[in-house]
């Protein structure tokens, strides 16, 4: 008997179903679809693994990357503001490829006078020009930029062929290069180093008001391009806006610059005997063992009077590098220069800043232990520095990174005094320069390719190291009680994210051809990652993941889908949905509470099922004894139930009776209130529900429902929800994790939030 | 299906990074928003504080300066002027008077706020908005004009500095 009432039941509401099918079937027929469920997982768009990058995320037992070393002589002549220099390339093809020619950067042509660069912006007519900039832009001749490459020569000096197509040199070798084969050539080469202030460059020389220049030096060498399993050669031009992909190697450099000039590079000092003066090498070996504060090398006025000098005489500075992926310097009279010592692992690296009198007293106070804070943070979240140092230097509107030292804007007005705006953005540009030498110059990922691969996951772990030094240095951000991170919180990226749909692009889009180039390659990828960190996947998930993409690549090549496929593979935390939306699209989030129904249980049979029954021609006695809820507001509905409990629904206790042991019965819960909660979606994002329910007595609790809540229905769901207490408001997202873009519809009941605008009149108004 | 877009507000990081001195890009937001319970436009820009400081710098006293301690009543001044100069709207077809009600700074961005009253329609609303365009010619200016029904955007630069939008 039992049995057949259950099956009853079954047919009864089956038969419901189906009954609503056939009503439909009148309507003109819908086409079929693929799969586009947004959990799908990531075959499609992700390439299929090899030996080269294994499905898990890491590198191949066949992966391979190119070397490239260099013996670098430069002569900087400060007078005519030239830079000249010859160099011999040795690069070991490891791959298994036959190579026919090498390609060779010569991003300097970028500031040719034939570039194509700015043919590619698009410009208007001003109606006021200054008088300079006038000159320069119709009067005056181009710009005299460029490599003038002098020679290319081969192993046995044999003239090389070689052609030169804007940013990218072809040079063919005497015989095809074989894996596992090196092939060793040089080049000599001169260049007119620009003004990197009115030239808006990344590197060059900026001036200063007693004559003499600060130089910051970088892509001044003909340098290799990348070749690997993905791209073949990276060749792709140098248009001045995405940045660089290079291959690792040693160095081996010796810098010509003014006898009084203080300097500064990429890799360890050879011939520090030759260059410190006694004074310098005593207060060096102090900054070897001062940990807690930096120890200065060359103080404000030894700098000042140097700058007087203007020495014609020259030294040179010999540095070696081992496995790193470029090389810059820094040199000028006016450097004051400042160490210490930070403890990373069981090894000793130096925090070390350059910068003039016009740093002070901004640079002295905060450069160095910038440096080393980051250091300490970048190496908790990925792999120990493994470099000798780190330096930041101070040029004027400058933030850019190369291996091991890296250029820092950030200048107080002349009386010394600076703005909290100055502050903060001297703290943020130099913590996020130095985190560079993790992303790309350790994990070295291709940025001409992958902005976001560097600038965002850089971006991220930036917040972090901001947020610890904000703990470490509470009188630095004071009063603040945290550091007022502008990348990183979730709610930081709603205004983009909620923006004109055409002036966006995926994450995943070349830089050169992004709008929005700030938000859409650093803060959106930065915020995406806080959001798994503290959100999705939790802390502990993500760190361990995090540290494990890092480790695995760190000296090689990794792509989007080697980070992509290691989180995932590391943490067992589905992913796929996220890299589709976050990453491939320009979806948003919003979710809501989109209503809420209280729902009565009584053992009396409700209309809506007495009809469905009368449909069927079924009888209550065909049926078991069932449990009815009834809306609040239906036919059905009295106002009584608002005063009855379980005890009352007489269907439930006889079963409670009959079928439970006095213990047992002890043991039930038995909630009052009934909610049927449906939430909506009108986001493309799925992300998880967060819900905060608030009670009548005040008290709140939260319950997270995780983002596979909406693989079955994309814009809404429901959720019944039994309580002891009743629910007075339910808040979806309360700490605002998600990047939610309108929250006007997370809460219940519906509040209004007094307007921004209304509310800035009012506070003026008042004053 | 709610469909509310909240209004643009442009993230703000030009001077943050990684080459970001050669690629700073120049754009203000305007959000318009027509309240008609109040018969009013209220309107909030939002322009980074370096560019306009850098304007104002230019053409009135280099030693003007923003969002600081040495921050002047004159100083403030000259920034009312400069917009109200710049900033001009027709409301169906008439020039209107705007009310420069004051400003507010963020850590990169002034949000400066105007209100124009007596407005008991919206048919039409014509925005020309030259805001730094003679500094930097490659500037943008966006606005988003909002009722309770629609939202309309307009980007203006300096070959279109002024823009109309319609709501019949």
């Amino acid at each position: 008997m039992k049995i057949v009432k259950y099956l009853s039941l079954v047919m009864l509401f089956l038969v419901a179903g189906m009954t609503y099918a056939q009503e439909d079937s009148t309507e003109t027929r819908k086409p079929g679809h693929t799969n586009n469920n947004r959990f799908k997982q990531l075959y499609e768009e992700f390439s299929t693994p090899n030996m080269f990058r294994t499905a898990s995320g890491a590198p191949g037992p066949q992966y391979y990357q190119q070397q490239a070393d260099y013996v670098i002589n430069v002569n900087l002549d400060d007078k005519n503001k030239k830079l000249s220099g010859s160099e011999t390339i040795t690069y070991t093809n490891n791959s298994p490829d036959v190579l026919e020619y090498l390609w060779v950067q010569l991003d300097q042509n970028v500031r040719a006078k034939d570039s194509k660069t700015p043919l590619i912006e698009s410009s208007g007519a001003t109606p006021a020009d200054m008088a300079g900039s006038f000159v320069n832009t119709y009067m005056g001749n181009p710009y005299d930029g460029g490599f003038k490459i002098m020679e290319v020569k081969g192993p046995k000096g044999n003239p090389l062929p070689y052609t030169i197509n804007q940013t990218m040199m072809r040079v063919e070798m005497p015989k095809k290069l074989q894996p596992s084969e090196k092939f060793i050539f040089s080049i000599k080469w001169w260049y007119n180093i620009n003004n990197h202030v009115t030239d808006r460059a990344r590197s060059g020389y900026e001036e200063f008001e007693d004559g003499n220049r600060g130089y910051v030096i970088a892509q001044f060498y003909p340098r290799m391009a990348v070749y690997n399993d993905v791209e073949g050669w990276q060749n792709s031009q140098f248009w001045g806006r995405d940045e660089f992909a290079l291959p690792f190697g040693n160095f081996d450099v010796s810098i010509t610059v003014p006898s009084d000039h203080i300097l500064d590079a990429t890799g360890v000092l050879q011939n520090r005997k030759d260059i410190y003066s006694k004074e310098m090498m005593d207060r060096y070996e102090q900054a070897k063992k001062s940990y807690d504060k930096p120890v200065i090398i060359v103080t404000q006025q030894e700098a000042e009077a140097a700058s007087k000098g203007f020495s014609n005489n020259t030294r040179t500075w010999k540095f070696k590098a081992e496995m790193v992926r470029d090389y810059a310097f820094a040199t000028s009279r006016r450097y004051i220069w400042d160490m210490m010592a930070v403890k990373i692992g069981d090894r000793d690296v130096m925090a070390v800043s350059l910068y003039p009198p016009e740093g002070n007293p901004l640079w002295e106070d905060y450069s160095t232990r910038l440096v080393a804070s980051t250091l300490k943070s970048y190496s908790r979240m990925t792999f120990d520095y493994p470099y000798n140092k780190a330096i930041s230097v101070n040029a004027k509107n400058q933030g850019m990174e190369y291996p091991m030292i890296c250029w820092n804007y950030g200048r107080p007005d002349k009386d010394g005094t600076y703005s909290e705006r100055t502050k903060y953005g001297m703290f943020g540009v130099i913590i996020h320069e130095v985190g560079h030498n993790y992303f790309p110059m350790i994990v070295n990922s291709d940025e001409r390719q992958w902005t976001w691969m560097d600038e965002g996951i850089n971006t991220f772990v930036q917040y972090v190291a901001e947020q610890d030094f904000g703990k470490t240095y509470p009188a630095a951000i004071a009063p603040n009680e945290t550091y007022p991170s502008r990348r990183g919180p979730a709610k930081n990226i709603v205004n983009y994210m909620s923006g004109d749909q055409d002036q966006m692009a995926p994450i995943m889009t070349k830089g050169l051809n992004t709008y929005n180039f700030g938000s859409n390659a650093y803060a959106k990828p930065a915020t995406g990652l806080n959001i798994l960190r503290e959100t999705i996947m939790g802390r502990d998930l993500f760190d361990y993941a995090f540290k494990t993409y890092a480790q695995r690549w760190m000296f090689k090549h990794p792509t989007p889908e080697d980070f992509f496929r290691t989180m995932e593979d590391a943490s067992a935390v589905d992913l796929d949905w996220f890299w589709r939306e976050w990453f491939y699209s320009t979806d948003y989030v919003d979710i809501g509470v989109k209503e809420v129904k209280t729902f009565y249980v009584t053992s009396k049979m409700s209309s809506q099922v007495r009809d469905m029954m009368e449909k069927r021609g079924m009888k209550e006695s065909d049926l078991p004894p069932l449990v009815y809820m009834v809306e609040e507001g239906s036919e059905d509905f009295d106002e009584s139930m608002k005063n009855s409990t379980l005890n009352d629904v007489t269907t439930l206790q006889e079963y409670i009776m009959d079928n439970m042991t006095p213990e047992e019965r002890a043991a039930l819960k038995s909630p009052k209130y009934f909610y049927e909660v449906t939430f909506e979606k009108p986001g493309g994002i799925p992300m998880p529900i967060i819900a905060e329910y608030t009670y009548s007595d005040g008290t709140t609790e939260r319950v997270t429902y995780p983002p596979q809540i909406w693989r079955k229905n994309d814009t809404s769901v429901g959720k019944v929800i039994a309580s002891d207490k009743e629910i007075t408001k339910i808040m979806v997202d309360p700490d605002e994790e998600t990047a939610d873009i309108d929250t006007s519809n997370n809460s219940w009941p519906q509040r209004k939030k007094l307007g921004e605008f209304t509310k800035f009149k009012q506070d003026t108004e008042q004053d | 299906m709610k469909f509310l877009k909240v209004a643009l507000l442009f993230l703000l990081f030009p001077l943050l990074t990684g080459s970001t001195s050669a690629h700073k890009f120049y754009v203000s937001t305007t959000d318009i928003e027509y309240v008609a319970e109040k018969e009013s436009l209220q309107i909030i820009t939002k322009i980074f504080i370096d560019d306009i400081e850098q304007e104002l710098r230019k053409r009135y006293d280099p030693s003007i300066s923003l969002a600081s301690k040495k921050e002047t009543k004159a100083d403030a001044e000259l920034l009312k002027k400069n917009i109200l100069q710049k900033l001009n709207i027709s409301v169906n077809g008439k020039p209107v008077k705007m009310n420069y009600l004051g400003k507010e700074y963020d850590i990169e961005t002034v949000k400066v706020y105007i209100e124009i009253e007596e407005v008991n329609s919206l048919n039409s609303i014509e925005v020309e908005n030259k805001i730094l365009m003679d500094i930097f010619p490659e500037q943008q200016n966006i606005i988003h004009l909002k009722t309770s029904s629609r939202r309309k955007s307009l980007i203006l630069d300096i070959d279109n500095p002024k823009g109309l939008l319609k709501f019949n």
